[in-house]
């Protein structure tokens, strides 16, 4: 196996093209060396890419942008990630129980991996989007799109994820995360991260119900039928156990951790349990 | 076979290892400079062993790279009794007093994961203290006194910062 630390992204573009399916970036290496039994005979050349500067979180007009090299207690610890719409970020991270996994592991990480971890749920509940960059320039693309399946994505050889992009939600938005877990520091067995804004009048003018880890596709998936229940409605206790029912629409996967069945349950007792506290932030005009 | 060289500062001193890119740094530590104070439980993240400091924050050195690791201050249990000569620290005062253990194999990851939350706030809730060791097993159990300890530690570091304040006027 052979290390390299560009210190630059165009460097780092020409190894990634150079070496090809052989190579893989690494930043926090805990997915990688987690997995070292799956992993080492496949890759010939690790790229290091915590040198390339990618490690920020910014709140401009547009919105927020996290770059991709940032861990998650950055963003735990992120003002930014702390007050209004996206304190979801920060108490997603809280949900993972492992300090040592959060000083390292980055949000690109989590971004490529897409299964098994809490961020892309909300990610998507966010409507962000993936920055892609290579040596031909970057592209832009939507969480949806990029995900292929658990570990494949859209990446092309030569491409890495350099940053996240998350549009500023509108006024009166509230959010929230739910998840459930065997132990403190297991993974999830189901996440759901939503997102609420709502109109002068009181109705829901948007809505994103996302659930993750529970889904047979392996990547969090948005539910249709949930915001369908939700959008253009006032959001009493009627209406959000009305859109929890509809989250079924998710097909769930049967493994070791939990059934299909149960993990269906349960994504329901989490969208429903979400949507509760981002309804009453977005009433609280957060 | 590619070797790196790298300088990894551990403990306050700088030590040269040649590393292949895939060797964790719990595997440097152990096998390659001799520091087998860090333990290797699981190797795959789940069990908070192989604990070390990387800049006074917790990682786990079995899914850290070794070659990742220069540049970076390195702190194992060994270190933190060079940190303070003869004298225990705090932590392994109240982890022996309150008998934080009971084989022992999980405890330098506790007490450094717990070091660096006292570190950063030396007078953690209960709530706290269960949040920072979130990511160790111990597996005979003995939670309950580990989290005593820590909890006991942070108030006899407390007390001996207020009785050195005191004698410093």
């Amino acid at each position: 196996m052979e290390y390299f630390s560009p210190d630059n992204l165009d460097e780092a573009y020409r190894l990634l093209a150079q070496y090809g399916e052989d190579a893989v970036p690494i930043a926090g290496s805990s997915f990688f060396m987690g997995h070292r039994e799956d992993l080492f005979d496949e890759v010939q050349v690790v790229i290091n890419i915590k040198r390339l500067g990618l490690s920020y979180i910014e709140l401009d007009d547009g919105g927020l942008t996290i770059g991709a090299t940032t861990t998650l207690n950055e963003i735990f610890f992120s003002e930014l990630c702390r007050q209004g719409a996206f304190r979801v970020f920060s108490e997603t991270v809280a949900e993972l129980h492992i300090n040592e996994v959060k000083n390292v592991a980055t949000i690109g990480g989590e971004v490529c991996i897409a299964g098994e971890v809490d961020m892309p749920v909300t990610l998507l509940a966010y409507d962000a989007n993936v920055v892609i960059g290579g040596a031909n320039g970057s592209r832009t693309m939507s969480m949806a799109d990029f995900h292929r399946g658990y570990l494949n994505n859209a990446l092309e050889i030569g491409e890495m994820v350099i940053e996240v992009q998350m549009p500023r939600p509108l006024v009166a938005t509230g959010g929230g995360f739910a998840k459930f877990e065997r132990t403190a520091a297991d993974l999830p067995i189901v996440n759901v991260a939503v997102r609420i804004a709502l109109d002068t009048d009181g109705t829901c003018k948007e809505a994103r119900v996302a659930v993750g880890a529970a889904t047979v596709t392996g990547v969090p998936r948005r539910s249709v039928s949930a915001e369908a229940a939700l959008t253009g409605r006032q959001l009493d206790d009627q209406a959000i156990a009305e859109a929890a029912e509809a989250s079924n629409d998710i097909e769930c996967i049967d493994d070791f951790r939990a059934t299909g069945e149960l993990r269906s349950l349960w994504v329901r007792c989490g969208v429903e349990d979400a949507l509760k506290r981002a309804v009453a932030r977005a009433q609280a005009g957060e | 076979m590619k070797l790196n060289t790298v300088h990894l500062q551990i403990n306050d001193e700088t030590t040269p290892v040649n590393v292949e890119p895939h060797w964790s740094l719990a595997f440097v530590l152990r096998e390659k400079v001799g520091l087998t104070g860090t333990k290797t439980g699981c190797e795959m993240g789940t069990c908070g062993s192989c604990t070390v400091l990387l800049d006074q924050k917790p990682i786990f050195s079995c899914l850290k790279m070794a070659v990742d690791a220069e540049g970076h201050e390195i702190q194992t249990i060994e270190g933190l009794e060079r940190a303070n000569g003869a004298e225990l620290h705090p932590l392994q005062e109240s982890f022996i007093e309150h008998h934080g253990m009971q084989c022992g194999f999980c405890t330098p990851g506790f007490i450094l994961a717990a070091k660096a939350l006292l570190d950063a706030n030396p007078d953690p809730s209960e709530q706290e203290v269960r949040e920072a060791i979130g990511g160790h097993l111990c597996r005979c159990g003995t939670y309950v006194r580990i989290v005593r300890s820590i909890l006991d530690a942070a108030e006899r570091a407390r007390a001996k910062i207020g009785m050195e304040v005191a004698e410093n006027g």
